[in-house]
Protein backbone atom coordinates (compact mmCIF):
# COMPACT_ATOMS: atom_id res chain seq x y z
CA UNK A 1 0.00 0.00 0.00
CA UNK A 2 2.91 2.52 0.88
CA UNK A 3 5.17 1.47 -2.34
CA UNK A 4 4.20 4.29 -5.03
CA UNK A 5 4.81 4.36 -8.71
CA UNK A 6 6.84 7.70 -8.20
CA UNK A 7 10.68 7.71 -7.90
CA UNK A 8 9.79 10.35 -5.41
CA UNK A 9 7.26 8.27 -3.57
CA UNK A 10 9.45 6.74 -0.82
CA UNK A 11 10.56 10.31 0.03
CA UNK A 12 6.86 12.08 0.00
CA UNK A 13 5.00 9.24 2.15
CA UNK A 14 7.48 9.96 4.93
CA UNK A 15 7.14 13.54 4.89
CA UNK A 16 3.10 12.71 4.77
CA UNK A 17 3.60 10.39 7.68
CA UNK A 18 5.85 13.02 9.33
CA UNK A 19 3.19 15.96 9.32
CA UNK A 20 0.39 13.37 10.17
CA UNK A 21 2.38 12.41 13.13
CA UNK A 22 3.11 16.38 14.09
CA UNK A 23 -0.28 17.12 13.40
CA UNK A 24 -1.55 14.42 15.89
CA UNK A 25 0.79 14.99 18.96
CA UNK A 26 0.00 18.62 19.00
CA UNK A 27 -3.71 17.26 19.00
CA UNK A 28 -2.86 14.90 21.77
CA UNK A 29 -0.27 16.51 23.83
CA UNK A 30 -2.80 19.16 25.73
CA UNK A 31 -5.15 15.90 26.89
CA UNK A 32 -1.86 14.16 28.21
CA UNK A 33 -0.27 17.17 29.71
CA UNK A 34 -3.68 17.81 31.92
CA UNK A 35 -3.13 14.38 32.99
CA UNK A 36 0.56 14.07 33.92
CA UNK A 37 0.33 17.70 35.52
CA UNK A 38 -2.96 16.36 37.55
CA UNK A 39 -0.15 13.87 39.02
CA UNK A 40 2.32 16.63 39.89
CA UNK A 41 2.19 18.45 43.42
CA UNK A 42 1.75 22.10 43.44
CA UNK A 43 5.37 22.44 43.65
CA UNK A 44 6.62 19.95 40.61
CA UNK A 45 4.25 22.68 38.69
CA UNK A 46 6.25 25.60 39.80
CA UNK A 47 9.47 24.39 39.41
CA UNK A 48 12.31 25.84 37.11
CA UNK A 49 13.71 24.29 35.44
CA UNK A 50 10.45 22.93 35.09
CA UNK A 51 10.00 19.16 35.06
CA UNK A 52 8.60 16.88 32.96
CA UNK A 53 7.11 14.01 35.01
CA UNK A 54 6.24 13.88 38.40
CA UNK A 55 8.92 12.08 40.91
CA UNK A 56 5.76 9.99 41.92
CA UNK A 57 2.58 10.14 40.68
CA UNK A 58 0.29 12.27 43.15
CA UNK A 59 -3.02 9.92 42.72
CA UNK A 60 -4.10 11.51 46.50
CA UNK A 61 -4.86 14.92 43.96
CA UNK A 62 -8.02 13.00 42.44
CA UNK A 63 -9.14 12.13 46.38
CA UNK A 64 -8.94 16.02 47.27
CA UNK A 65 -10.88 16.91 44.46
CA UNK A 66 -13.51 14.51 45.01
CA UNK A 67 -13.88 15.81 48.33
CA UNK A 68 -14.25 19.84 47.32
CA UNK A 69 -16.79 19.26 44.90
CA UNK A 70 -19.50 16.65 43.94
CA UNK A 71 -18.15 15.08 40.52
CA UNK A 72 -20.85 12.22 40.97
CA UNK A 73 -23.80 15.31 41.31
CA UNK A 74 -21.96 17.42 38.37
CA UNK A 75 -22.14 14.33 36.14
CA UNK A 76 -25.79 13.45 37.00
CA UNK A 77 -27.17 16.96 36.20
CA UNK A 78 -25.19 17.07 32.75
CA UNK A 79 -26.53 13.53 32.18
CA UNK A 80 -30.03 14.56 33.38
CA UNK A 81 -30.68 17.77 31.65
CA UNK A 82 -28.36 16.96 28.49
CA UNK A 83 -30.66 13.93 28.33
CA UNK A 84 -33.85 15.48 28.35
CA UNK A 85 -32.98 17.75 25.54
CA UNK A 86 -32.10 15.76 23.37
CA UNK A 87 -34.98 13.40 24.07
CA UNK A 88 -37.32 16.50 23.70
CA UNK A 89 -35.02 17.88 20.23
CA UNK A 90 -35.79 14.59 19.21
CA UNK A 91 -39.41 14.59 19.30
CA UNK A 92 -40.02 17.63 18.67
CA UNK A 93 -38.29 17.76 15.70
CA UNK A 94 -39.73 14.71 13.84
CA UNK A 95 -43.02 15.53 14.94
CA UNK A 96 -42.76 18.57 13.20
CA UNK A 97 -40.50 17.27 10.26
CA UNK A 98 -42.83 14.64 10.00
CA UNK A 99 -45.99 16.72 9.21
CA UNK A 100 -43.79 19.33 7.05
CA UNK A 101 -42.58 16.45 4.78
CA UNK A 102 -45.88 14.25 4.45
CA UNK A 103 -49.04 16.16 5.18
CA UNK A 104 -50.89 19.27 3.48
CA UNK A 105 -52.04 21.64 5.11
CA UNK A 106 -52.58 25.59 4.34
CA UNK A 107 -49.87 27.20 5.86
CA UNK A 108 -47.30 24.65 5.42
CA UNK A 109 -44.52 26.83 2.96
CA UNK A 110 -45.49 29.91 5.03
CA UNK A 111 -44.55 28.14 8.24
CA UNK A 112 -41.36 26.27 6.70
CA UNK A 113 -40.06 29.27 5.67
CA UNK A 114 -40.33 30.87 8.93
CA UNK A 115 -38.57 27.86 10.00
CA UNK A 116 -35.34 28.13 7.53
CA UNK A 117 -35.34 32.23 8.94
CA UNK A 118 -35.31 31.01 12.36
CA UNK A 119 -32.22 29.00 11.95
CA UNK A 120 -30.42 31.46 11.02
CA UNK A 121 -30.77 33.15 14.67
CA UNK A 122 -27.57 33.11 16.62
CA UNK A 123 -28.55 32.33 20.36
CA UNK A 124 -27.13 35.87 21.33
CA UNK A 125 -30.03 37.77 19.54
CA UNK A 126 -32.22 36.16 21.53
CA UNK A 127 -30.39 35.44 25.14
CA UNK A 128 -31.59 38.60 26.73
CA UNK A 129 -35.41 37.84 26.18
CA UNK A 130 -35.48 33.96 26.77
CA UNK A 131 -33.72 34.78 30.18
CA UNK A 132 -36.20 37.51 31.22
CA UNK A 133 -38.68 34.57 30.28
CA UNK A 134 -37.24 32.67 32.61
CA UNK A 135 -37.00 34.56 35.00
CA UNK A 136 -40.33 35.83 34.54
CA UNK A 137 -41.74 32.59 34.94
CA UNK A 138 -39.67 31.76 38.11
CA UNK A 139 -37.65 29.33 36.43
CA UNK A 140 -34.45 30.42 37.61
CA UNK A 141 -32.12 28.11 39.39
CA UNK A 142 -34.17 25.01 38.03
CA UNK A 143 -33.71 22.09 35.99
CA UNK A 144 -36.44 23.11 33.64
CA UNK A 145 -34.84 26.70 33.31
CA UNK A 146 -32.07 25.42 32.20
CA UNK A 147 -33.73 22.94 29.79
CA UNK A 148 -37.17 23.92 28.59
CA UNK A 149 -35.93 26.72 26.11
CA UNK A 150 -34.23 24.38 24.51
CA UNK A 151 -36.33 21.70 23.75
CA UNK A 152 -37.13 22.70 19.96
CA UNK A 153 -34.58 23.30 17.15
CA UNK A 154 -35.60 24.92 13.89
CA UNK A 155 -32.04 23.27 12.79
CA UNK A 156 -33.90 19.77 14.04
CA UNK A 157 -36.94 20.40 12.41
CA UNK A 158 -35.30 21.30 8.89
CA UNK A 159 -33.09 18.14 9.29
CA UNK A 160 -36.15 15.58 10.20
CA UNK A 161 -38.28 17.24 7.53
CA UNK A 162 -35.37 16.65 5.15
CA UNK A 163 -34.50 13.04 5.48
CA UNK A 164 -38.05 12.05 5.59
CA UNK A 165 -39.11 13.68 2.70
CA UNK A 166 -37.17 10.50 0.92
CA UNK A 167 -39.43 8.07 2.61
CA UNK A 168 -41.66 6.65 -0.33
CA UNK A 169 -45.11 7.79 0.01
CA UNK A 170 -46.22 4.58 -1.25
CA UNK A 171 -45.17 2.88 2.37
CA UNK A 172 -47.08 5.35 4.32
CA UNK A 173 -50.48 5.11 1.79
CA UNK A 174 -50.32 1.46 2.06
CA UNK A 175 -50.00 1.07 6.25
CA UNK A 176 -53.34 3.41 5.81
CA UNK A 177 -54.74 1.03 3.70
CA UNK A 178 -54.40 -1.46 6.02
CA UNK A 179 -55.74 0.94 9.05
CA UNK A 180 -52.69 2.09 10.60
CA UNK A 181 -53.31 5.30 12.24
CA UNK A 182 -51.45 8.25 11.92
CA UNK A 183 -49.28 8.08 14.89
CA UNK A 184 -48.19 4.41 14.22
CA UNK A 185 -47.22 5.17 10.80
CA UNK A 186 -45.00 8.19 12.35
CA UNK A 187 -44.01 5.79 14.88
CA UNK A 188 -44.12 2.59 12.93
CA UNK A 189 -42.61 3.58 9.93
CA UNK A 190 -41.62 6.31 9.57
CA UNK A 191 -39.34 6.69 12.55
CA UNK A 192 -36.95 3.48 11.69
CA UNK A 193 -36.76 4.11 8.86
CA UNK A 194 -34.64 7.39 9.79
CA UNK A 195 -32.99 6.11 12.59
CA UNK A 196 -29.65 7.26 11.03
CA UNK A 197 -30.55 10.61 11.03
CA UNK A 198 -32.01 10.77 14.55
CA UNK A 199 -28.77 9.35 16.02
CA UNK A 200 -26.92 12.24 14.15
CA UNK A 201 -29.26 15.14 15.53
CA UNK A 202 -29.10 13.13 18.65
CA UNK A 203 -25.33 13.32 18.71
CA UNK A 204 -25.07 16.86 17.76
CA UNK A 205 -27.93 18.04 20.15
CA UNK A 206 -25.73 15.83 23.26
CA UNK A 207 -22.62 17.23 22.44
CA UNK A 208 -24.26 21.35 22.02
CA UNK A 209 -25.91 20.54 25.67
CA UNK A 210 -23.28 18.87 27.61
CA UNK A 211 -20.18 21.32 26.64
CA UNK A 212 -22.99 24.46 26.60
CA UNK A 213 -21.97 26.74 29.15
CA UNK A 214 -23.32 30.46 28.59
CA UNK A 215 -26.92 29.57 29.28
CA UNK A 216 -26.36 27.22 32.62
CA UNK A 217 -24.20 29.93 33.50
CA UNK A 218 -26.54 32.65 33.02
CA UNK A 219 -29.84 30.03 34.76
CA UNK A 220 -28.34 28.18 37.22
CA UNK A 221 -26.86 29.37 41.02
CA UNK A 222 -26.71 26.50 43.56
CA UNK A 223 -24.29 24.11 43.56
CA UNK A 224 -26.54 21.14 43.51
CA UNK A 225 -27.87 21.87 39.99
CA UNK A 226 -24.64 23.04 38.58
CA UNK A 227 -23.67 20.85 35.07
CA UNK A 228 -19.83 19.65 34.41
CA UNK A 229 -18.85 22.80 32.28
CA UNK A 230 -19.87 25.09 35.54
CA UNK A 231 -17.72 23.00 37.81
CA UNK A 232 -14.96 23.11 36.13
CA UNK A 233 -15.53 27.34 35.83
CA UNK A 234 -15.43 27.16 39.44
CA UNK A 235 -12.88 24.97 39.67
CA UNK A 236 -10.66 28.21 38.00
CA UNK A 237 -11.29 30.30 41.10
CA UNK A 238 -11.16 27.62 43.59
CA UNK A 239 -7.78 26.10 42.44
CA UNK A 240 -6.47 29.29 41.27
CA UNK A 241 -3.19 28.52 43.14
CA UNK A 242 -3.03 24.87 42.55
CA UNK A 243 -3.12 24.05 38.93
CA UNK A 244 -2.63 20.37 39.57
CA UNK A 245 -6.08 19.91 41.20
CA UNK A 246 -7.70 22.09 38.60
CA UNK A 247 -5.99 19.84 35.87
CA UNK A 248 -7.21 17.04 37.64
CA UNK A 249 -10.88 18.47 38.00
CA UNK A 250 -10.78 19.07 34.03
CA UNK A 251 -9.54 15.65 33.46
CA UNK A 252 -12.43 13.85 35.57
CA UNK A 253 -15.23 16.18 32.98
CA UNK A 254 -13.44 15.60 29.60
CA UNK A 255 -12.39 11.85 29.45
CA UNK A 256 -15.49 9.99 29.97
CA UNK A 257 -17.01 11.82 26.98
CA UNK A 258 -13.64 11.17 25.10
CA UNK A 259 -13.79 7.49 25.70
CA UNK A 260 -17.32 7.48 24.55
CA UNK A 261 -16.51 9.35 21.50
CA UNK A 262 -13.60 6.54 20.69
CA UNK A 263 -15.74 3.96 21.33
CA UNK A 264 -18.39 5.64 18.86
CA UNK A 265 -16.20 7.79 16.61
CA UNK A 266 -17.87 6.08 13.66
CA UNK A 267 -20.83 7.00 13.86
CA UNK A 268 -19.96 10.52 15.13
CA UNK A 269 -17.93 10.77 12.01
CA UNK A 270 -20.36 9.44 9.67
CA UNK A 271 -22.79 11.64 11.00
CA UNK A 272 -21.26 15.02 10.87
CA UNK A 273 -20.25 14.16 7.28
CA UNK A 274 -23.87 13.31 6.22
CA UNK A 275 -25.13 16.30 7.81
CA UNK A 276 -22.46 18.63 7.18
CA UNK A 277 -23.11 18.00 3.44
CA UNK A 278 -26.97 18.62 3.65
CA UNK A 279 -26.82 21.78 5.50
CA UNK B 1 -41.87 19.37 -2.29
CA UNK B 2 -44.16 15.84 -2.26
CA UNK B 3 -45.05 14.71 -4.87
CA UNK B 4 -48.36 15.89 -5.20
CA UNK B 5 -47.63 19.42 -5.29
CA UNK B 6 -49.44 21.76 -8.31
CA UNK B 7 -47.57 25.13 -9.21
CA UNK B 8 -49.23 27.18 -6.64
CA UNK B 9 -47.82 30.65 -4.89
CA UNK B 10 -46.85 29.84 -1.05
CA UNK B 11 -49.72 32.09 -0.05
CA UNK B 12 -52.47 30.72 -1.12
CA UNK B 13 -54.68 28.19 1.12
CA UNK B 14 -54.27 24.63 -0.04
CA UNK B 15 -57.36 22.86 1.96
CA UNK B 16 -58.07 19.35 1.21
CA UNK B 17 -61.73 18.84 -0.01
CA UNK B 18 -62.02 15.28 1.08
CA UNK B 19 -63.22 14.86 4.84
CA UNK B 20 -60.35 11.94 4.97
CA UNK B 21 -57.77 14.16 3.95
CA UNK B 22 -58.98 17.28 6.68
CA UNK B 23 -58.41 14.61 8.99
CA UNK B 24 -54.90 14.35 7.87
CA UNK B 25 -54.52 18.08 8.52
CA UNK B 26 -55.90 17.99 11.79
CA UNK B 27 -53.07 15.30 12.45
CA UNK B 28 -50.63 17.27 11.10
CA UNK B 29 -51.19 20.58 12.86
CA UNK B 30 -51.15 18.51 16.09
CA UNK B 31 -47.86 17.57 15.05
CA UNK B 32 -46.48 21.12 14.78
CA UNK B 33 -48.41 22.52 16.94
CA UNK B 34 -46.10 22.50 20.07
CA UNK B 35 -42.96 23.09 18.25
CA UNK B 36 -43.64 25.91 16.64
CA UNK B 37 -45.34 27.07 19.67
CA UNK B 38 -42.05 27.02 21.47
CA UNK B 39 -40.24 28.87 18.55
CA UNK B 40 -42.35 31.28 18.63
CA UNK B 41 -41.83 32.12 22.70
CA UNK B 42 -37.95 30.66 22.90
CA UNK B 43 -37.03 32.59 19.72
CA UNK B 44 -39.33 34.38 17.19
CA UNK B 45 -40.84 36.81 20.25
CA UNK B 46 -37.47 37.03 21.71
CA UNK B 47 -36.27 38.45 18.47
CA UNK B 48 -38.79 41.14 18.25
CA UNK B 49 -38.87 41.88 21.25
CA UNK B 50 -35.02 42.06 21.49
CA UNK B 51 -34.96 44.67 18.99
CA UNK B 52 -37.82 46.46 20.97
CA UNK B 53 -35.70 46.89 23.74
CA UNK B 54 -32.78 47.85 21.82
CA UNK B 55 -34.57 51.04 21.22
CA UNK B 56 -34.99 51.55 25.21
CA UNK B 57 -32.91 52.04 28.18
CA UNK B 58 -33.69 48.98 30.22
CA UNK B 59 -32.25 47.61 33.80
CA UNK B 60 -34.61 44.06 33.12
CA UNK B 61 -35.85 45.23 37.21
CA UNK B 62 -38.29 48.14 36.01
CA UNK B 63 -41.22 46.73 34.65
CA UNK B 64 -41.48 46.66 30.67
CA UNK B 65 -44.19 48.84 30.28
CA UNK B 66 -42.05 51.54 31.89
CA UNK B 67 -38.90 51.36 30.12
CA UNK B 68 -37.67 55.17 28.67
CA UNK B 69 -37.41 55.19 24.63
CA UNK B 70 -33.81 56.29 23.24
CA UNK B 71 -34.65 55.82 19.95
CA UNK B 72 -31.44 54.67 18.24
CA UNK B 73 -29.74 56.21 20.72
CA UNK B 74 -28.45 52.75 22.01
CA UNK B 75 -26.91 51.95 18.31
CA UNK B 76 -25.72 55.72 18.10
CA UNK B 77 -23.75 55.43 21.44
CA UNK B 78 -22.14 51.95 20.39
CA UNK B 79 -20.99 53.24 17.06
CA UNK B 80 -19.72 56.56 18.11
CA UNK B 81 -18.86 56.30 21.09
CA UNK B 82 -18.23 52.73 23.15
CA UNK B 83 -14.54 52.79 22.65
CA UNK B 84 -14.70 48.91 23.68
CA UNK B 85 -17.63 47.86 21.14
CA UNK B 86 -15.04 49.10 18.64
CA UNK B 87 -12.34 47.49 19.85
CA UNK B 88 -14.34 44.07 20.72
CA UNK B 89 -15.68 44.40 16.78
CA UNK B 90 -11.96 44.63 15.60
CA UNK B 91 -10.57 41.87 17.44
CA UNK B 92 -13.77 39.53 16.49
CA UNK B 93 -13.07 40.04 13.16
CA UNK B 94 -9.21 39.41 13.57
CA UNK B 95 -10.30 36.43 15.26
CA UNK B 96 -12.56 35.06 12.76
CA UNK B 97 -10.15 36.43 10.13
CA UNK B 98 -7.29 34.29 11.30
CA UNK B 99 -9.59 31.55 12.63
CA UNK B 100 -11.31 30.64 9.46
CA UNK B 101 -8.29 31.11 7.17
CA UNK B 102 -6.43 28.31 9.07
CA UNK B 103 -8.73 26.05 9.24
CA UNK B 104 -9.63 26.05 6.01
CA UNK B 105 -5.99 25.79 4.87
CA UNK B 106 -5.35 23.22 7.59
CA UNK B 107 -8.54 21.47 7.32
CA UNK B 108 -7.99 20.90 3.59
CA UNK B 109 -4.60 20.12 3.49
CA UNK B 110 -5.02 17.90 6.54
CA UNK B 111 -8.15 15.83 4.49
CA UNK B 112 -6.18 15.79 1.42
CA UNK B 113 -3.35 13.85 2.98
CA UNK B 114 -5.63 11.30 4.51
CA UNK B 115 -7.30 10.97 1.64
CA UNK B 116 -4.36 9.90 -0.62
CA UNK B 117 -2.95 6.38 0.29
CA UNK B 118 -2.45 6.47 4.31
CA UNK B 119 -2.90 3.65 6.59
CA UNK B 120 -4.98 4.04 9.83
CA UNK B 121 -7.36 6.18 8.66
CA UNK B 122 -9.74 5.69 11.41
CA UNK B 123 -6.87 6.31 13.79
CA UNK B 124 -5.96 9.97 12.37
CA UNK B 125 -9.04 10.94 12.03
CA UNK B 126 -10.05 10.06 16.17
CA UNK B 127 -6.82 11.82 17.09
CA UNK B 128 -7.96 14.81 15.37
CA UNK B 129 -11.43 15.05 16.22
CA UNK B 130 -10.73 14.82 19.75
CA UNK B 131 -10.82 18.43 20.53
CA UNK B 132 -13.77 19.01 18.73
CA UNK B 133 -16.04 17.29 21.18
CA UNK B 134 -14.26 18.76 24.07
CA UNK B 135 -15.89 21.31 26.09
CA UNK B 136 -14.74 24.76 25.28
CA UNK B 137 -14.53 25.68 28.64
CA UNK B 138 -12.24 22.51 29.27
CA UNK B 139 -9.64 23.48 26.60
CA UNK B 140 -9.66 27.16 27.71
CA UNK B 141 -8.99 25.70 30.94
CA UNK B 142 -6.38 23.49 29.67
CA UNK B 143 -4.38 26.04 27.46
CA UNK B 144 -4.41 29.02 30.28
CA UNK B 145 -2.17 26.80 31.78
CA UNK B 146 -0.44 25.47 28.94
CA UNK B 147 0.21 29.22 27.48
CA UNK B 148 0.64 30.55 30.98
CA UNK B 149 3.48 33.06 31.32
CA UNK B 150 5.20 31.52 34.38
CA UNK B 151 4.44 27.84 34.57
CA UNK B 152 3.41 27.08 31.20
CA UNK B 153 5.05 23.64 29.51
CA UNK B 154 5.19 25.64 26.14
CA UNK B 155 7.75 28.18 27.48
CA UNK B 156 9.21 25.54 29.73
CA UNK B 157 10.14 24.17 26.20
CA UNK B 158 11.15 27.45 24.73
CA UNK B 159 13.87 28.47 27.58
CA UNK B 160 14.85 25.17 27.46
CA UNK B 161 16.08 26.12 24.01
CA UNK B 162 17.64 29.07 25.14
CA UNK B 163 14.73 31.55 23.77
CA UNK B 164 13.23 34.02 25.94
CA UNK B 165 10.20 33.80 27.81
CA UNK B 166 6.56 34.30 25.72
CA UNK B 167 3.85 36.04 27.75
CA UNK B 168 0.96 34.59 25.42
CA UNK B 169 -2.13 35.38 26.86
CA UNK B 170 -0.57 37.57 28.42
CA UNK B 171 0.13 40.70 26.25
CA UNK B 172 -1.71 42.74 24.05
CA UNK B 173 0.50 41.45 20.96
CA UNK B 174 0.34 37.73 21.50
CA UNK B 175 -3.27 37.39 22.96
CA UNK B 176 -5.25 36.76 19.74
CA UNK B 177 -2.70 34.56 18.02
CA UNK B 178 -2.93 32.65 20.97
CA UNK B 179 -6.64 32.21 20.87
CA UNK B 180 -6.90 31.67 17.19
CA UNK B 181 -3.99 28.94 17.70
CA UNK B 182 -6.67 27.49 20.55
CA UNK B 183 -10.04 27.93 18.46
CA UNK B 184 -8.21 26.46 15.30
CA UNK B 185 -7.09 23.28 17.56
CA UNK B 186 -10.34 22.93 18.83
CA UNK B 187 -12.29 22.80 15.41
CA UNK B 188 -9.40 21.76 12.38
CA UNK B 189 -10.67 18.15 13.18
CA UNK B 190 -14.62 18.99 12.11
CA UNK B 191 -13.68 20.83 9.10
CA UNK B 192 -10.84 18.03 8.41
CA UNK B 193 -14.09 15.35 8.49
CA UNK B 194 -15.96 17.81 6.26
CA UNK B 195 -13.37 17.98 3.44
CA UNK B 196 -12.72 14.37 3.51
CA UNK B 197 -16.34 13.53 2.79
CA UNK B 198 -16.56 16.33 -0.11
CA UNK B 199 -12.84 14.59 -1.71
CA UNK B 200 -14.25 10.96 -1.15
CA UNK B 201 -17.45 12.56 -2.77
CA UNK B 202 -15.41 13.75 -6.23
CA UNK B 203 -15.86 10.26 -8.81
CA UNK B 204 -12.03 8.86 -9.31
CA UNK B 205 -13.30 8.93 -12.66
CA UNK B 206 -12.25 12.26 -13.35
CA UNK B 207 -8.87 11.89 -12.03
CA UNK B 208 -8.60 9.26 -14.50
CA UNK B 209 -9.27 11.12 -17.45
CA UNK B 210 -6.68 13.68 -16.22
CA UNK B 211 -4.46 11.24 -15.76
CA UNK B 212 -4.74 9.81 -19.56
CA UNK B 213 -4.56 13.69 -20.31
CA UNK B 214 -0.90 13.79 -18.94
CA UNK B 215 -2.42 16.41 -15.91
CA UNK B 216 0.01 16.23 -12.86
CA UNK B 217 -0.79 16.28 -9.34
CA UNK B 218 -1.11 20.41 -9.49
CA UNK B 219 -3.09 20.31 -12.02
CA UNK B 220 -5.94 17.91 -10.79
CA UNK B 221 -5.75 19.59 -7.60
CA UNK B 222 -6.60 22.97 -9.41
CA UNK B 223 -8.66 21.56 -12.03
CA UNK B 224 -10.49 18.97 -10.65
CA UNK B 225 -10.24 18.93 -6.76
CA UNK B 226 -10.65 22.62 -6.03
CA UNK B 227 -13.64 23.47 -8.41
CA UNK B 228 -15.75 20.82 -7.27
CA UNK B 229 -14.62 21.01 -3.61
CA UNK B 230 -16.46 24.50 -4.01
CA UNK B 231 -19.76 23.54 -2.20
CA UNK B 232 -18.18 22.25 0.54
CA UNK B 233 -15.75 25.16 0.64
CA UNK B 234 -18.70 27.40 0.79
CA UNK B 235 -20.13 25.29 3.79
CA UNK B 236 -16.49 25.45 5.90
CA UNK B 237 -16.49 29.25 5.45
CA UNK B 238 -19.54 30.47 6.02
CA UNK B 239 -20.23 28.21 9.52
CA UNK B 240 -17.19 28.61 10.42
CA UNK B 241 -17.15 32.44 9.72
CA UNK B 242 -20.87 32.33 11.99
CA UNK B 243 -19.18 30.48 14.73
CA UNK B 244 -16.07 32.63 15.03
CA UNK B 245 -17.83 35.70 15.54
CA UNK B 246 -19.84 34.75 18.54
CA UNK B 247 -16.88 33.22 20.28
CA UNK B 248 -17.50 33.61 23.79
CA UNK B 249 -16.60 30.15 26.13
CA UNK B 250 -13.17 30.45 25.09
CA UNK B 251 -12.22 34.33 26.08
CA UNK B 252 -14.30 34.24 28.86
CA UNK B 253 -12.18 31.98 30.51
CA UNK B 254 -8.68 32.36 29.56
CA UNK B 255 -8.61 36.38 30.03
CA UNK B 256 -11.95 37.39 30.29
CA UNK B 257 -11.25 40.24 27.66
CA UNK B 258 -7.83 41.36 29.30
CA UNK B 259 -4.97 42.22 28.70
CA UNK B 260 -6.86 46.04 28.27
CA UNK B 261 -9.43 44.77 26.46
CA UNK B 262 -7.01 43.57 23.88
CA UNK B 263 -9.51 40.18 23.45
CA UNK B 264 -12.26 41.72 24.19
CA UNK B 265 -14.76 40.18 21.59
CA UNK B 266 -18.52 41.33 20.92
CA UNK B 267 -20.63 38.85 22.42
CA UNK B 268 -18.58 38.81 25.67
CA UNK B 269 -18.51 42.75 25.51
CA UNK B 270 -22.19 42.22 25.30
CA UNK B 271 -22.17 39.71 28.17
CA UNK B 272 -20.77 41.96 30.74
CA UNK B 273 -22.89 44.76 29.61
CA UNK B 274 -25.94 42.68 30.04
CA UNK B 275 -25.31 40.69 32.70
CA UNK B 276 -22.90 42.88 34.33
CA UNK B 277 -24.24 46.47 34.40
CA UNK B 278 -27.63 45.80 33.59
CA UNK B 279 -28.17 47.71 30.01
CA UNK B 280 -30.22 45.39 28.02
CA UNK B 281 -31.02 48.14 25.86
CA UNK B 282 -26.78 48.66 24.85
CA UNK B 283 -26.33 44.72 25.20
CA UNK B 284 -29.43 44.18 23.08
CA UNK B 285 -28.10 46.82 20.14
CA UNK B 286 -24.84 44.79 20.34
CA UNK B 287 -26.37 41.54 19.73
CA UNK B 288 -28.62 43.61 16.70
CA UNK B 289 -25.32 45.30 15.01
CA UNK B 290 -23.48 41.93 15.70
CA UNK B 291 -26.25 39.53 14.09
CA UNK B 292 -26.58 42.40 10.96
CA UNK B 293 -22.99 42.05 10.20
CA UNK B 294 -22.86 38.12 10.22
CA UNK B 295 -25.94 38.11 7.75
CA UNK B 296 -23.95 40.24 5.31
CA UNK B 297 -20.75 38.51 5.53
CA UNK B 298 -22.75 35.49 4.86
CA UNK B 299 -24.71 36.86 1.90
CA UNK B 300 -21.29 37.57 0.97
CA UNK B 301 -19.57 35.00 1.19
CA UNK B 302 -22.35 32.70 -0.81
CA UNK B 303 -22.49 35.59 -3.23
CA UNK B 304 -18.62 35.18 -4.11
CA UNK B 305 -18.51 31.66 -3.53
CA UNK B 306 -21.42 30.58 -5.94
CA UNK B 307 -20.26 32.86 -8.28
CA UNK B 308 -16.77 31.87 -8.85
CA UNK B 309 -18.47 28.26 -8.67
CA UNK B 310 -20.57 28.79 -11.75
CA UNK B 311 -17.74 30.19 -13.56
CA UNK B 312 -15.43 27.69 -13.80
Amino acid sequence: MIQSDHPLGGFATALKYIVLVGGAFVMVFPFVWMLIASLMTAGEIQLRPPVWLPATPQFNNYAELVESIPIARLYFNSLFTSGIIVFGVLLSSSLAGFAFAKYRFPGRELLFYLILATMMIPFFVTLIPVFFIVRQLGWIDTYQGLVIPGLTSAYGIFLMRQFMITVPDEIIDAARIDGASELSIYWRIVLPLIKPALATLGTFVFIGAWNNFLWPLLVLNSRELMTLPLGINSLRSLYADNTNLLMAGTAVSVLPMLFVFIYLQRYFIQGIALTGLKG
Amino acid sequence: MTAVSPKRAWWTPDIPKSPLMRRRMLWAYAFISLPILALLVFLLGPILFSGWVSLHRWDMLSPVSEMPWRGLGNYVFLLTKDKVFAKALGNTFLFAIGGVGANTILGLGFALLLNSRIRGQRVWRVLYFMPVITAPLALAVMFSFIFDRNFGVVNSFITSLGLPRQPFLSAPSQVLMTLIFIAVYQFVGYYIVIFLAGLQGIPQDYYDAAQVDGAGKWQEFRFITLPLLKPVMLFVVVTNTIGALQVFDLVFATTGGAPANSSMTVVLHMYNTAFKFSRMGRASAMAFILFGIILLITILQVRLLRDRAYQD
